[in-house]
């Protein structure tokens, strides 16, 4: 009878999570008819406002969009932006009386008030370093740089909706002109930035529950953009033939970026995933069924052997079918796989630059590999590196990570800030991912080093590489698999979920 | 007909703007140019067109059923035909030792004449409906045709006036302008947009809207074809990159229900400005333009006028900007002796000539 129930209750269960899909990358835009009415609150200068302004220009546009403008000035409260869908905050507006009191409001934050991102938590506090403004007066040769963006992210919902591509487009049109650039923290997503420097970004984004440059926490969806002043008419646009043709359409999109960017913000969130470790195991069970795993070790590892025999077991305990491959064994082992894990008892030396462009999604547990992964850049213990090795890292072996992207998938519902990833301190290894990554975790205090990160299907990573499927850094060092807390167990599987999840 | 040339100065033309401070909602400074010549016109008919011929010595107005050449360094009449019908639209040519195309509304046909000595060479029927613009284009030696009542446009050989294609258009056609290398622009007061004409095939290929620009009327290009210069009934004017069809610069102007507009570069000579676009109508006066840079605009002054003006012309070959006109409905004959510094009360059909002040930007 009880095995009668068992299996009565697993069919309800499988029921239940045939109806799950798979992990999305982001989270989709809601259609402008699901925004037509919502109220914005948008906050300008007023009366105090520097002209030549374009706020009524921007509130008449947001009026089109089907929005319902309520505009105040700076000094106006918080309350106001009770029940609001947005708050738009203009440049116009002065930072210093804006202060923070934005930053909790539960409400999507769209700015282009670049001296107020830091009140915000938006940016680092310093200017120059972490934010600035560039305008011709101050900066005449670079107000021309600005005329030009980078796409950085070409996966997001932004991006994809704008069609941004990892290329040059127009912001603005053609005469020097006043735009902003702040450098958001790990929990950022930068979608356009300057001269390819993704620390300049001119368009960058934070998803509810992402960790802030500061630390805190985005209570809402937060957009940083590159207006200044008076420059909104001047959002690059093709009309006419110009419409027609494809190359102009691509690169005059600085007002589709503006719009597409403002609907994402105003846009649902995605649930915040839960805590549950049981029922993540559940979800992965259900999609590991039917699918090939090719498990890449050195087979005759010493300190790493048990821990990758556990790995194996406990994804065949899913229901993963894994075969397991000598790191010398030839890529086309791959081949028919649904999944390649490789795992940190491979030599890097060995391996070389095997699975690095298989078609299929790919794990890797081995940080130092990021360069030939195309994860990150070639430079050793910049672009990549590793802590707790002795004589090869002069970082102190750690066993936390901070959780900067809790609102992923892959952070398997753990809350943002400090996790107890392994029960003692290791060897950790991160890198430093292109803005396409979603970036789960970093290593404490070291908000560059990157140790848990995923690159969807189409991103842009290093070398000009294009993730042919989606891509994952988890950091496992030889034996840190049997040494993970439930949490660390939680992100494993969170993250392989993810890499499948295609 | 009598003729008045007196050089003013641009100074002149400032006192006028001043004083017309009150009546005129003036947008900018006053326009830098003076009055070369002012030619008033007997019979009444109000000029429907100005054309000046390539080399900038001869200009050509079209009053009623006459067609009147003049010396523009004079002012001087030098010429003058009858046409079939009233003459609705002019332009001119290089072309068989200089030639001028006079569109006459009804019948609606299409004159060339020669240009001197000033004669009606041939004629052809215009199909598409009653003219109403003409236009030349000289890279691609055609003619076009713009009918507002029937809402086409009508491409024709301007050796040989035989008609090669007919665009329809939608909305309410204004004025028409073309870039020279197979682009025709109309702009439709309908719509609020600039409707685009691929002339290999006469089709519409799109339409570049006029944000915040309502009712565009008026519309020249600039001859290397870049940039649209608009004029809308609501005060607006808008500069546009026709490669992106992107509005780029939008300026105050004077409001008017309809307005023309003419660019020349170096409208003022070699001097003066880089180049300059001219905004009138049925409104108070006449808006400027300034090229300052061909992404860089300013307005480039006012100047108001006694009555409406009925038809434009610019040669940067003659360095002059001719303006025809007339008394504004309704007013009777009078105008205001401070506008343009005319001395006279009464504001009969006249032709201004315009000079820049020339030696310096303006």
């Amino acid at each position: 009878m009880s095995g009668f129930m068992n299996r009565l209750r697993a069919a309800g269960l499988c029921a239940a999570l045939a109806g799950l899909a798979l992990p999305a990358a982001h989270a989709a835009l809601a259609p402008w008819s699901a925004l037509a009415g919502k109220t914005v609150l948008f906050v300008t200068g007023g009366a105090d406002s520097p002209t030549p302004n374009d706020d009524t220009r921007v509130a008449r546009h947001l009026e089109q969009l089907g929005l319902v403008v309520h505009t105040v000035d700076a000094a106006a409260p918080a309350s106001d932006a009770d029940g609001t869908a947005l708050i738009v905050l203009s440049s116009t507006a002065n930072p210093h009386v804006l202060g923070d009191k934005y930053a909790d409001t539960p409400v999507p934050v769209f700015t282009w008030n670049t001296y107020d991102y830091p009140n915000l938590g938006l940016t680092g506090p310093v200017l120059h370093r972490d934010f600035e403004v560039i305008d011709p007066t101050q900066h005449y040769a670079d107000s021309f740089a600005v005329l030009y963006g980078y796409g950085a992210n070409v996966t997001s919902e932004i991006s994809r909706t704008v069609g941004l591509k990892a290329q040059l487009f127009g912001t603005l049109y053609l005469e020097p002109e006043t735009a902003g650039w702040g450098r958001p923290g790990p929990g950022g997503t930068v979608i356009a930035d300057f001269n390819g420097m993704s620390d300049h970004a001119a368009v960058f984004t934070y998803e509810r529950q992402a960790s802030l440059a500061d630390g805190r926490v985005a209570p809402a969806r937060r957009v940083g953009f590159y207006l200044g002043d008076d420059d909104f008419h001047l959002l690059t646009a093709a009309y006419g033939p110009a419409a027609n043709d494809p190359n102009m359409r691509s690169w005059a999109i600085g007002l589709k970026l503006f719009d597409t960017a403002l609907r994402w913000a105003a846009s649902p969130p995605p649930a915040m995933p839960a805590y549950d470790p049981s029922a993540l195991e559940a979800t992965l069970r259900h999609a590991a069924r039917g699918r090939k795993l090719l498990f890449v070790e050195r087979k005759d590892a010493g300190e790493g052997a048990e821990a990758d025999e556990h790995i194996v077991a406990h994804l065949r305990g899913l229901g993963f079918t894994v075969t397991v491959a000598d790191q010398s064994d030839p890529q086309t082992m791959a081949q028919g796989q649904d999944l390649v894990i490789v795992s940190g008892t491979c030599s890097k030396w060995k391996l070389a630059n095997k699975y690095a462009d298989v078609s299929i999604p790919l794990i890797s547990l081995e940080g130092l590999m990021s360069d030939t992964m195309h994860f990150s850049g070639y430079d050793r213990y910049v672009d990549y590196g590793e802590h707790g090795e002795e004589r090869e890292s002069d970082d102190p072996a750690e066993n936390y990570l901070d959780i900067v992207g809790a609102w992923s998938p892959m952070a398997a519902g753990l809350k943002p800030g400090l996790v107890k990833f392994a029960t003692d301190p290791g060897v950790l290894k991160w890198a430093r991912p292109l803005p396409d990554a979603i970036v789960i975790a970093t290593l404490p205090n070291e908000p560059q080093e990157r140790a848990i990160f995923g690159y969807p299907k189409g991103a842009r990573m290093a070398g000009g590489f294009v993730a042919p499927a989606r891509r994952a850094l988890l950091p496992l060092d030889n034996p840190t698999y049997d040494e993970l807390t439930p949490q660390g167990s939680a992100l494993f599987d969170a993250v392989v979920l993810w890499t499948i999840g295609d | 007909m009598t003729r008045v040339s007196r050089l003013a100065v641009a100074g002149t033309c400032a006192v006028a703007a001043a004083a017309m401070a009150v009546s005129v909602p003036a947008v900018a400074g006053a326009l830098p140019f003076g009055i070369a010549h002012r030619i008033e016109l007997a019979g009444g008919s109000p000029v429907a067109a100005l054309a000046f011929a390539a080399d900038g010595k001869l200009a050509y107005a079209a009053a009623g059923d006459e067609l009147q050449g003049f010396e523009v360094a004079t002012g001087a009449p030098a010429a003058l035909v009858k046409s079939p019908g009233t003459v609705v639209a002019l332009a001119s040519s290089p072309e068989a030792g200089g030639t001028l195309y006079a569109a006459v509304g009804t019948p609606a046909r299409l004159l060339f004449l020669s240009q001197r000595p000033l004669r009606v060479r041939s004629s052809v029927a215009v199909r598409g409906g009653p003219p109403s613009g003409l236009l030349y284009e000289p890279g691609e030696h055609a003619l076009y045709v713009e009918s507002r009542v029937g809402r086409s446009v009508t491409r024709l050989d301007s050796r040989s006036g035989k008609a090669i294609a007919v665009a329809h258009l939608q909305g309410a056609p204004a004025q028409m302008a073309g870039d020279g290398r197979g682009t025709l622009y109309v702009a439709n007061t309908a719509t609020d947009a600039i409707d685009v004409i691929d002339t290999d095939k006469m089709m519409g290929i799109g339409a570049i809207p006029t944000p915040d620009c309502h009712a565009p009327t008026g519309l020249a290009v600039d001859p290397v074809g870049r940039r649209l210069f608009v004029a809308c009934g609501n005060g607006t004017a808008l500069v546009i990159d026709t490669d992106m069809g992107f509005a780029f610069e939008q300026l105050p102007i004077q409001k008017a229900q309809a307005q023309r507009t003419v660019f020349a570069f170096h409208p003022g000579g070699p001097g003066g400005w880089k180049g300059g676009a001219f905004i009138a109508g049925d409104g108070p006066g006449l808006d400027a333009i300034r090229m300052n840079a061909f992404i860089s605009y300013a307005s480039g002054g006012s100047m108001p006028l006694s009555g409406r003006v009925t038809a434009m012309a610019v040669s940067p070959s003659a360095e002059q900007l001719w303006i025809a006109i007339a008394p504004r409905e309704g007013s009777g004959a009078t105008g205001s002796a401070a506008a343009v510094g005319e001395s006279r009360q009464e504001s009969a059909v006249h032709i201004l000539a315009l000079a820049g002040s020339g030696g310096g930007a303006p």
